[in-house]
């Protein structure tokens, strides 16, 4: 078995974190931006139409102010100028809510890989804050109520394993959101809400913090600085070949095969089939034989092809140069091994 | 079961006289059974390189498949302009579309001469050599699709990968090897 490449102390740790970075995508921008001025609008709209408290009939505002112009408008708009009842504020409280929650679900799918992803985190990162900003409703200025909803709180026993730790902060971006709007403080939770994706996006896009070696030279060394530097700044040993194992982890696939070659004579044919592998794979094992007892013998090889080289390529070297004895090379899907 | 009519100048046919075995199916464009056996094949042709010849030959179950006359027809004019397999890989990946406006689609994708195309299909010609195709598949004994032949004879077994590059293997081994140019 061989390895080939640089070697990783000469890599430049920027070299390194290029594999690391993602993309968001404009498709990913466009729609948020998008939600964010439909929500937005909507949550105007609503306000308008169901605003807090009586708005009464305002006077026509001086052509100059701009704040009683506003006010006047909404008191044109609203369908309750006497006070809107307490179950539409609610209703209104909890849409505006789910308004702005909703951006970050989409965030917290953006960000997530298939192993990551929890798909409970998501209905729970929805519903949750809807379910604060009730309970700040129906709390609201009661000190009584607020103490028996420490009691019943404490009553329930909630006990559930995060995947991530990171999901624990959608958790609470979430809470944030309900008890924002409970409190009629819309502005704040539009701004927790864009904050936060901005955020969340940022950090996932620049995988801030993951690579170590990345992160110690962006903070702590001079520009262009390769891993050896880093190593005697550390005092630790250089980091491993796993450093690159996600994006080497996508190419497997394309490049481990199982390799099943039919021959006439395993013997004679072995060493022909094994000068081919020396030469165009990186690594290969023999991973079993059967002999051929009056059918075709078999050679199971377990190869990691270089990447110059395909599997087509590598099957037709195979048939030419282990003529006569090669007959066909396939590759094997069976889980039944020889 | 063994194959009446050898292979000759008029089969449509991958892979040199030389190989050390030839592989026969009689199919249907319409049988999804054969649509199963079509990716089995391109892999086993793969695996053998210049060890393999494939064969293909018309037989269309016109009781249950109303599309597949046509679509030999459509094979058989395309191979008139020299692109019959182009046409036979384009038929087996589109097993779903196979009525004539499809036909024409499909002719139009593998760059063929649309006007001759038609014309050639509505000609008697390409019924009759799809209709002799399946004659010398009933003569061999085929009775449904797909039926493979390995250098003459019928094979019986799964219609699986690993199975069939087994059988071929062994077939290629008793034949005799190649005589190196």
């Amino acid at each position: 078995m061989k390895t080939e490449g640089k070697p990783m102390a000469t890599q430049s740790v920027h070299q390194l974190s290029e594999s690391a970075r993602r993309a968001i995508g404009r498709v990913t921008f466009v729609r948020l931006t998008i939600y964010y001025i439909c929500a937005g609008a909507v949550l105007l709209l609503i306000t308008g139409l169901f605003p807090q408290g009586a708005t009464g009939p305002a006077p026509p505002p001086a052509p100059t102010d701009m704040g009683g112009a506003l006010s006047w408008i909404r008191g044109q708009l609203s369908l309750f100028p006497h006070g809107t009842p307490v179950w539409v504020d609610a209703a209104v409280q909890m849409i505006s809510a789910m308004l702005l929650v909703l951006p970050m679900a989409f965030v917290y799918v953006r960000t997530r890989t298939r192993v990551k992803y929890d798909h409970s985190i998501i209905q729970t990162v929805i519903v949750l804050p809807i379910v604060v900003c009730a309970i700040l409703v129906v709390v609201r200025n009661s000190l009584a109520l607020a103490f028996s909803l420490a009691g019943i709180v404490a009553a329930v026993r909630f006990r559930n394993n995060l995947k991530e730790s990171g999901d624990a902060v959608y958790i609470f971006g979430s809470i944030g959101m309900g008890f924002a709007t409970g409190i009629h403080a819309l502005g704040v939770a539009a701004v927790l809400s864009v904050f936060f994706v901005v955020l969340e996006l940022a950090l996932w896009k620049f995988n801030f913090g993951a690579e170590f070696e990345h992160t110690f030279a962006r903070l702590c060394m001079p520009s262009g600085a390769d891993l050896a530097a880093i190593s005697s700044a550390t005092g630790e040993p250089l980091p491993s070949a796993n450093l690159k194992e996600e994006p080497e982890r996508e190419d497997d696939a394309a490049r481990n095969k199982l390799v099943r070659i039919y021959v006439d004579q395993v013997e004679q044919a072995r060493p022909l089939v094994e000068a081919v592998l020396e030469r165009d794979a990186k690594s290969y094992a023999l991973a079993g034989t059967r002999p051929s007892d009056g059918g075709p013998g078999i050679l199971e090889y377990r190869v990691r092809i270089r990447k110059r080289v395909d599997l087509d390529t590598l099957r037709e070297r195979l048939l030419r140069e282990g003529a006569p004895h090669v007959v066909a090379a396939d590759e094997s899907s069976s889980t039944e091994r020889l | 079961m063994t194959l009446a009519t050898p292979v000759g100048a008029r089969d449509h046919v991958q892979g040199s006289a030389s190989a050390r075995v030839t592989l026969l199916e009689y199919g249907d464009y319409e049988c999804p059974g054969c649509g199963r056996a079509y990716p089995i094949i391109k892999a086993v042709q793969k695996a053998f390189g210049p060890n393999l010849r494939f064969v293909f030959r018309h037989f269309p179950l016109v009781t249950s498949h109303p599309h597949a006359v046509k679509a030999a027809e459509a094979a058989e004019a395309a191979d008139a302009q020299g692109k019959f397999w182009a046409m036979h890989d384009r038929l087996f990946e589109h097993q779903d579309a196979l009525d004539d406006m499809d036909l024409r689609r499909h002719a139009r994708k593998i760059g063929l001469d649309l006007e001759r195309f038609e014309q050639d299909l509505r000609g008697q010609a390409l019924q009759a050599r799809v209709r002799s195709d399946a004659e010398e598949g009933l003569r061999s004994g085929v009775n449904g699709t797909p039926t493979l032949f390995i250098n003459g004879v019928g094979y019986s077994g799964k219609l699986e990968r690993e199975a069939l590059v087994l059988a071929l293997a062994r077939a290629a081994l008793k034949a005799a090897p190649p005589v190196p140019a």
